[in-house]
């Protein structure tokens, strides 16, 4: 009886609660243009492979660095041919697939495991803490580069691996983050009062650190995102990241950067995919920090309760 | 304080115990040298004798069990490319990677502080609009690209610079300022939010409910309290540049460590990797002292 | 804290640095790949010995690159067969060492044997792999080299041994003591070396009076420094940058490329299926597009100017019909056509190689094959490249580059062909046979025998996927009078650049 109460509560409470969203992202533009950006990249990650993979690798060697801007070979061709003549358009739109998934992949990893890493070294004993910092120390000083040599060698330089790689070079940061802010949030008064109120650890890490910590991890995954994808690109320019026929954003720059002075759309298209994709991560993730945090919503909310809601907050 | 330094050192000293072991082992998974340095029509007889002169045909532990007791005796082992002794080839190179990471780390902290904390100050207005974007674009665009551009700008056409290599205060001015993009794209970003959700803590409120007439007073406290992430990100910056950029000093013809130390991987020239790791982790922990030492002196009740 | 570190930071970075001050005959060349060692006994690799050989370190002879001499004198005078292997080399006189001290006869044999220590890992022993040599000091100015077995092209080989005077120590040495024309005055490691002419020279003195070399691992920025004036020679820029027509060269650099088949598993061990490998490639398509201009469609493992070169070869032509054809034909008598066959290129081998093994594994499978490209880092590549091949490996194509610019095609055959060579594919009594007669023929005989090997390697045997000769590209200041050669990849002789 309590089950399907509480379950009606929380369908009648979530569909007004996402149209609100919609309105609060409407009301940011700049938000929901990052937002309809990155449907169109997951969209392209998604059927991407299915309708143009042949497009894809179609190679034409006498149509080799054609100029963007023309559609007599085909729309596919609007941002101009390769070096061995294939559209460009077709390959980012392939490429999607392998580059979202191993930067997602390697920076949900390393958040995961980092913040999780960051958590109990900022609560628990000084010797736990301790053991996982000087971790964290061995991982910062030990070079990515050996590292993904060393990973690559034994391993087949598949997208798996590649997110292993540099998920583990990434922990440091999240969990030294996060255990820098915990240190100070746990002093605070209200995590205190919760203590001396009886709270469980759990629910103490839970309800008051990680909300508090969450924005300032949000902020730094978004720009790892490009972190990730430009690390991906040194990896295969160094010949030991994903190689051909395997394509990835960050493959296509490297590969287009001999041509920087003659043909400067090879490495342009690609490069700029990677920063609207950052770009838009971005500005999504100070409209969410905005959108959740109580106190500074009414800026999305509309100018007639601006007021309001400040008296009120003050 | 002084506690503090020696706990640090102690268990800094334990971290590299177990990087020597890790790397060590780990990088002889990936072979050895002999067919990267000997030509590749080399006879048998010839990469017998590579392996013995350089003691490859050892078992793995006695190898370790050698090298460690050479280390004991400050011996880091010679480069077997470059025929000197491995340490004297890394410190050449890291004195280079130390002056271009203080110089662009001191730039990015003064310059993402002021922009940053000038952007969250009027949240949402022009001036945190642009800085973003600015930022964003710098930190989310490839470094080889926006190097290769700006020599071929700054050098070849205006010919205002040098396009590459060492010599004059001139040389480094592109190389600083390509490496100072991306971590100053990020750490504005972070300041910015640091600084957003310090403003909006109780105690400003507070303050700026009393009616405070000195904001810029409160603005400074909050930057003060704000620091700790920053310091944080800024630690992590700070030890990819001590890691060497590879790209930069590549393009760049810039003789630092990142490039000895790629070079040093691919050609399985294991002394000059252990002891560049050695020399970059040493200047990593004495930088994360550094940040721990910050966090105290900026947070009082942070106690160690 | 912070004003501190400032302060340390631009106190450390106006600290003066050397310049790199540009006199009249001062030139400045811009290298691609870093000098790691300068061991005179390491100059026939290419990296040392663009800087060290015939500049610092000379050899008995050298073979003319220029024109078309062949052998040349340069610290041996003249040399004569004295029968049963043993050549007498006649040294030049009056020749002094940098550090002032006189050739002998005495230095050459201390020389050879530095070289073949086991104390030390030199690259020349290489060259004579089954060869021993034994010396004997005639007089001061006279030596008699003795070969066994017999070594008809010992007086070639001479070219690869560099003279160092007879106190030097047997470990690698970082300062160069010879007998050339420039001495080692200043090496700041990671920034540049520099090369300063010898007043006491024996030879002519030549134009240059200093050389600086530095190393740009970028090829834009080696072309926009010669652009620039900050330097004068770049023996290696890309076919992209290479825009110029007044400055940039393009010379054959004596590398070939092909595709090392494995023969001991199926479909490779099928003479029809290597044809059709060989039939499906448009060769003529890379040139121009992937290739620059000037690369020649290649027919063997060495390139035209070396000797037995056998111009009556032709090239096996594009059709990838008659490549299909083939196919079936095979597949038809029971060869498993269709096993996926791995096709390897190694990274960063030569420019636009990802591009060139994409297009080769299109074209490879447009005609039916079914290709799995995979790129490889230098030290795996190798691994799969020498014996002993890994166990349960699939069925293998390795793109790979060789490069042979001494003149004599002993230097490739046996290791790319021979039963018992480190990279060789196959096994083939008559292959073996042919290599070890002309090994040991000389004059004409030796020519035909070379000549007859590569008809039968390329027209009978389709023993590998011949692609193409390289050429390379080099970018040189309008004021200096300097073209590169086929022996730019391995030496650069400063004594012939000149200033117009």
């Amino acid at each position: 009886m309590i089950e399907t109460l509480s379950n009606a509560d929380q369908a009648s409470r979530t569909s007004p609660r996402l149209l609100p969203a919609v309105r609060m992202l409407w009301r940011d533009k700049f938000a929901l243009a990052a937002a309809i950006f990155l449907l169109v990249a997951a969209g392209c990650a998604i059927f991407g492979h299915t309708f143009l993979s042949d497009a894809a690798s179609s190679q034409n060697l006498r149509g080799r660095n054609s100029p963007p801007f023309s559609v007599e070979q085909g729309w596919l061709f609007i941002l101009g041919a390769d070096a061995l003549g294939r559209p460009l358009l077709a390959r980012i739109i392939v490429a999607a697939r392998n580059t979202l998934m191993i930067a997602g992949g390697a920076v949900l990893c390393s958040m995961a495991v980092g913040a999780a890493l960051g958590l109990v070294a900022g609560y628990t004993s000084k010797f736990v803490s301790q053991v996982i910092m000087r971790l964290a120390d061995v991982i910062m000083s030990f070079p990515s580069l050996l590292l993904a040599v060393i990973v690559l060698y034994m391993l087949p330089p598949s997208v798996t691996n590649l997110v292993i790689v540099l998920a583990i070079t990434r922990i440091p940061v999240y969990l030294r983050t996060t255990r820098a802010e915990v240190l100070e949030i746990r002093e605070r008064m209200f995590v205190q009062a919760a203590k001396v109120m009886g709270a469980s650890h759990l629910r103490i890490i839970f309800r008051h650190i990680l909300p508090i910590v969450a924005p300032t991890l949000l902020t730094i995954a978004t720009l790892d995102f490009a972190f990730v994808m430009l690390a991906e690109s040194s990896l295969s320019f160094l010949g030991i990241g994903i190689q051909p026929p395997d394509i990835t954003w960050g493959l296509m720059v490297s590969q287009g950067r001999p041509y920087l002075s003659t043909a400067w759309w090879l490495a342009f298209w690609p490069g700029l995919a990677i920063i609207l994709t950052t770009l838009s991560l971005n500005l999504l993730s100070n409209w969410m920090r905005v959108a959740l945090d109580p106190v500074q919503r009414w800026r999305l909310e509309g100018t007639s309760q601006n007021n309001s809601a400040e008296t009120a907050n003050d | 304080m002084i506690r503090l330094i020696r706990q640090r050192t102690i268990a800094s000293f334990i971290s590299l115990i177990g990087l020597i072991v890790l790397v060590f082992f780990l990088s002889r998974l990936t072979g050895d040298p002999t067919d990267l340095f000997l030509p590749i029509d080399a006879t048998q007889e010839m990469r017998d004798q590579f392996r013995r002169l350089h003691g490859f045909d050892r078992p793995l532990i006695e190898q370790f069990g050698a090298y460690v007791w050479d280390l004991l005796h400050l011996d880091f082992g010679d480069s077997i490319r470059r025929a000197q002794p491995a340490i004297w080839v890394v410190l050449n190179a890291f004195v280079w990677t130390l002056q271009l990471a203080l110089i662009t780390m001191t730039l990015v902290t003064v310059c993402a502080i002021v922009v940053g904390s000038l952007a969250a100050f009027r949240a949402g207005g022009f001036f945190d609009r642009a800085a973003s974007l600015v930022s964003l674009i710098g930190a989310s665009a490839p470094d080889f690209w926006i190097a290769i551009v700006a020599i071929v700008l700054f050098s070849v056409q205006l010919a205002w610079l040098p396009t590459s290599g060492t010599g004059t205060v001139l040389h480094w001015i592109l190389p600083i300022a390509v490496l100072f993009i991306r971590p100053f794209g990020l750490l504005v970003q972070v300041v910015r939010g640091s600084m957003l959700s310090a403003l909006s803590s109780a105690y400003v409120k507070t303050a700026r409910a009393k009616g405070v007439k000195n904001f810029p007073l409160i603005f400074v406290h909050t930057l003060r309290n704000a620091m700790l992430p920053v310091i944080t990100v800024m630690g992590d910056q700070a030890a990819a540049l001590l890691n060497g950029a590879v790209v930069i000093e590549s393009i760049f013809g810039f003789p630092g460590v990142g490039k000895l130390m790629i070079d040093s991987i691919l050609q399985r020239d294991f002394n000059v990797v252990l002891a560049s790791i050695m020399v970059t982790a040493i200047a990593i922990f004495i930088m994360n002292l550094l940040i721990d030492m910050a966090y105290a002196v900026l947070d009082p009740r942070i106690r160690y | 804290m912070g004003r501190k570190i400032l302060l340390v930071g631009t106190a450390l970075a106006l600290t003066p640095l050397p310049a790199m001050a540009q006199g009249n005959n001062e030139i400045t060349i811009v290298l691609n790949e870093e000098v790691d060692l300068m061991e005179p006994c390491m100059a026939t690799r290419s990296n040392i010995g663009r800087v060290v050989m015939q500049n610092i370190n000379e050899t008995l002879t050298e073979l003319d690159v220029q024109g078309d001499e062949g052998l040349m004198p340069r610290l041996a005078e003249s040399w004569e067969d004295m029968g049963e292997g043993t050549w007498r080399f006649h040294l030049r006189q009056g020749v002094t060492f940098s550090d002032g001290s006189t050739f002998d006869a005495e230095d050459v044999k201390y020389s050879f044997e530095r070289a073949f220590s086991d104390q030390i890992t030199c690259e020349s022993p290489r060259y004579f792999a089954d060869t021993d040599l034994s010396f004997e000091v005639v007089d001061e100015h006279t030596i008699d080299i003795t070969a066994a077995p017999v070594q008809p092209i010992l007086p070639l080989l001479m070219t690869l041994v560099t003279i160092v005077p007879s106190d030097t120590p047997v470990e690698f040495v970082r300062e160069p003591i010879g007998t050339g024309p420039y001495v080692l005055s200043e090496w700041n490691v990671g920034q540049n070396i520099i090369l300063e002419r010898r007043d006491d020279y024996w030879g002519e003195a030549p134009e240059v009076t200093k050389a600086t070399y530095v190393v740009r691992g970028e090829a834009a920025v080696r072309a926009a420094m010669v652009e620039t004036g900050e330097a004068d020679i770049a023996p290696t820029i890309s076919d992209v940058d290479a825009d110029n027509p007044e400055t940039d060269f393009a010379y054959p650099n004596s590398e070939t490329l092909y595709l090392r088949l494995d023969h001991s598993m199926e479909p490779l061990n099928d003479v029809r299926v290597r044809r059709a490998l060989n039939m499906a490639i448009d060769r003529e398509a890379f040139i121009g597009t992937l290739m620059p201009e000037g690369t020649e469609i290649a027919v063997a493992m060495v390139p035209p100017t070396t000797l037995g070169w056998n111009d009556e070869i032709e090239p096996i032509a594009f059709d990838p019909e008659g490549a299909s054809a083939l196919l079936e034909e095979a597949r038809a008598d029971g060869v498993k056509v269709d096993t996926q066959i791995q096709l390897v290129g190694r990274t960063n081998n030569y420019p636009n190689v990802t591009e060139v093994m994409e297009a080769l594994g299109a074209m490879l499978t447009d005609v039916g094959f079914n290709i799995d490209l995979q790129m490889y880092e230098v030290a795996e590549f190798e691994n799969l490249y020498s014996k002993p091949f890994p166990e349960n490996r699939p069925p293998q194509m390795l793109a790979a580059l060789h490069d042979n610019s001494r003149g004599d095609p002993v230097f490739s055959m046996y290791f790319k062909y021979h039963t018992d060579g480190t990279q060789s594919g196959f096994s083939d009594p008559h292959v073996d046979e042919l290599i070890a007669e002309a090994t040991a023929a000389a004059g004409e005989e030796r020519e035909a025998l070379w000549s007859e090997l590569f008809a039968y390697l390329y027209e009978e045997k389709v023993a590998d996927v011949m692609l193409f000769h390289m050429v390379g590209l080099a970018r040189v200041a309008e004021h200096i009078d300097w073209r590169p050669t086929i022996a730019t990849n391995s030496q650069l002789q400063l004594s012939e650049i000149s200033f117009k």
